[in-house]
């Protein structure tokens, strides 16, 4: 391939899911009504925050060559553990609900570390298992009246939503982790090549195990905000597809899920680009078939861009 | 094995200690024979009907038989709770110690199977509750074999009447998609802006509830627009989400059309986010759940019509007539009522 055309697909996967927000933010402003109000950016804003923090924990996972099917469930999961615990107070209910999630995880990683199964099989397992455990623990949905747990859904601390600080937080967290401590070189490498960072003394099993149990505890707190946000525990509906979701604002943000490095900045873009996607084709009364077709494009663009790295 | 271990020891861990939030409403069904399904029409089949003669099944005492019931959908949300509580309710007032019920999970093909199961354990009646009204023939060509009746609720099967089945009990959601459309015209004095929460894609439901709101709006009140319809999904999350987003972009809008409660509840969550006070925009929903007639109660939604999901009493006694050897009409459309204003407060006790 000429270089001029190497240099265009190199810029696009570094920077395309940033053009491709930066365009759809100038369509909506020229022919959206009402799109460039405050409130607007405020809802987007809200109704991305838990796909954001699940696809944090999603791109770690990516990151080590792997994928976590089960976060979907996890949310239900961490919804019903809310609801069951919900009257020791808010945040009794929100530690084991966390809790609960980081133990999914660890289930996950013991399968993918310690007995070997493919990550692909152990977490598609606990997606269909942990959403019957949470169905099991709570039949159906249930309104609750916490003003705590109301709050962290409704409330805002100098104009800006606490679900959306939350995610803001945990972004910045993340991305700590993987540009700044040994764990995120760890993580990386292990993904990048696994029989080499073994050889060169990796604790590979406990550094595989560590990022499903972060991918658990980051799916859980985005169970948390989501059934803040509903006043009511659904684990029925809950986190439905959302694998789908994260894993999509992960490819397209640029990682690749061939593993070796993770993207953390891209992910969140990928994911507010999915979401005004969706604003975009809700707000111009598109059926949803439309929303569909138009995310498959994305993601196509995005896989094949990822395709001329090698 | 070991995972199904894994997991019980989970929920035996994650339930030990478990204590939740205090109930708040204390909202008891009293009076449960008020809220029976009574028979819209026909009331008296005109000839036509299906008698256990035609059929071909033997006579045989309802009480001591081995009836079968097959629900579709997990007992995860109202309706389908009321569904087969009512079921069961009504069978052991008869006195019918044989019922075995099954559940599909929403998967077709275990509901499939489901129902061959409960054949070949002898059923002698079977009730179902389809998921989808098509792909039945396995399971009508055993019954047929061994002649057992079969009555369908809440939705149809395609298949021919009383070769195949007895009759079918059910609404009819065009009409509830009509009388929504009353409720909405009443609620906007004839004129205005409307957006439709739909239902799931691709469901007979949805459709027919959409269908008979617009007919019902194009026909009576041509001043009312519908400008926005978007699917909720049935969920309140996505109603929520939904409504979020339209009352961005629409903040003239006048009235919203949930098809069903869920999404109307969602898309109150969404209007008390946005600052709005009950009644600014006007709800009007079906299916007549408890949370939704609560809604009315607060001001925040117009009515409901009723999608009644209590179908045990008019199941067993439309098998009654059948054994007995009345001709049974090939759908028995059932009546729903109205939550509005004037009677929400009042029937808080029967919604489901």
């Amino acid at each position: 391939m000429a270089e001029p055309a190497r240099g265009r697909i190199a810029w696009f996967q570094e920077y395309g899911v940033y053009a491709a927000v930066g365009v759809l933010l100038l369509f909506n402003a020229a022919f959206t009504p009402h799109f460039l109000a405050l409130d607007n950016f405020r809802t987007q804003l809200v109704q991305v925050a838990p796909i954001v923090i699940v696809a944090l924990g999603m791109a770690l996972v990516i990151g080590t060559e792997g994928i976590d099917l089960s976060v979907g469930s996890v949310m239900a999961l961490s919804a019903s553990v809310i609801a069951l615990y919900l009257g020791y107070g808010a945040a009794p209910a929100i530690l084991m609900a966390v809790l609960a999630g980081a133990l999914v995880g660890a289930a996950n990683g013991a399968l993918v570390a310690f007995v070997g199964v493919q990550p692909i099989v152990a977490t598609l397992a606990l997606l269909v298992g942990v959403r019957g455990l949470a169905n099991v623990l709570l039949p159906q949905l249930k309104e609750f009246v916490n003003p705590t747990l109301v709050a962290i859904g409704s409330d805002s601390v100098a104009g800006i939503p606490i679900v959306v600080l939350a995610a803001v937080a945990l972004t910045a967290a993340v991305a700590f982790v993987v540009r700044r401590t040994t764990f995120g070189r760890q993580l990386v490498a292990v993904g990048g090549n696994r029989a080499a960072s073994r050889l060169s003394g990796l604790p590979v099993r406990r550094i595989l195990l560590t990022v499903y149990v972060i991918s658990g505890a980051l799916a859980a707190v985005a169970g948390v905000l989501a059934t803040s946000r509903l006043q009511a525990s659904d684990p029925t509906s809950l986190g439905l597809f959302m694998e789908l979701s994260a894993i999509t604002a992960v490819v397209v943000g640029g990682t690749p899920l061939s593993g070796g490095r993770v993207r953390v900045l891209g992910t969140v873009m990928g994911a507010v680009l999915m979401q005004l996607l969706q604003a975009t084709l809700i707000k111009h009364n598109l059926p949803q078939s439309w929303t569909q077709m138009a995310q498959a494009v994305i993601i196509l663009a995005a896989v094949y861009a990822a395709r001329e790295r090698r | 094995m070991r995972a199904a271990l894994v997991l019980a020891a989970a929920a035996v861990v994650l339930t030990g200690c478990a204590k939740a939030e205090a109930p708040t409403a204390t909202a008891n069904p009293a009076d449960a024979q008020a809220q029976q399904q009574v028979v819209k029409s026909p009331s008296a089949p005109a000839g036509g009907g299906c008698t256990i003669a035609q059929h071909g099944s033997p006579k045989f005492d309802l009480k001591s038989a081995v009836v079968g019931f097959s629900q579709s959908e997990k007992e995860a949300n109202p309706f389908r709770i009321a569904e087969t509580k009512s079921i069961k309710d009504e069978a052991a007032k008869l006195g019918i110690a044989n019922l075995k019920v099954t559940n599909a999970q929403s998967q077709f093909s275990k509901q499939i199977s489901d129902v061959q199961q409960l054949i070949a354990q002898g059923a002698q009646l079977l009730v179902i509750a389809p998921l989808n009204s098509d792909g039945w023939e396995p399971v009508l060509q055993q019954a047929a074999a061994k002649k057992v009746p079969i009555i369908t609720i809440d939705r149809k099967i395609n298949a021919r009447h009383c070769a195949d089945y007895v009759t079918f009990i059910g609404s009819d959601f065009t009409e509830q998609g009509r009388r929504a459309a009353d409720q909405m015209i009443e609620a906007l004095g004839g004129k205005g802006k409307v957006a439709i929460l739909l239902g799931a894609p691709g469901n007979n439901v949805t459709t027919e509830r959409t269908n008979g709101f617009k007919e019902q709006i194009a026909a009576k009140a041509p001043d009312i627009e519908i400008t926005f319809e978007q699917t909720g999904e049935f969920t309140r999350e996505k109603g929520q989400q939904v409504t979020e987003q339209l009352i961005q972009s629409n903040p003239d809008i006048d009235g919203i059309y949930a098809e069903n409660d869920e999404m109307a509840l969602g898309a109150v969550t969404a209007l008390k986010g946005a600052g709005k006070k009950p009644g600014d925009v006007k709800i009007v929903s079906i299916d007549g759940t408890r949370g939704a007639v609560q809604g009315i109660v607060d001001g925040w939604i117009y009515a409901v019509i009723e999608s009644n999901p209590r179908f045990g009493q008019l199941a067993f006694a439309t098998a009654q007539k059948f054994l007995d050897g009345e001709p049974i009409p090939e759908k028995v459309i059932i009546e729903d009522r109205e939550y509005d204003s004037a009677n929400a407060k009042d029937s808080l006790g029967q919604a489901y």
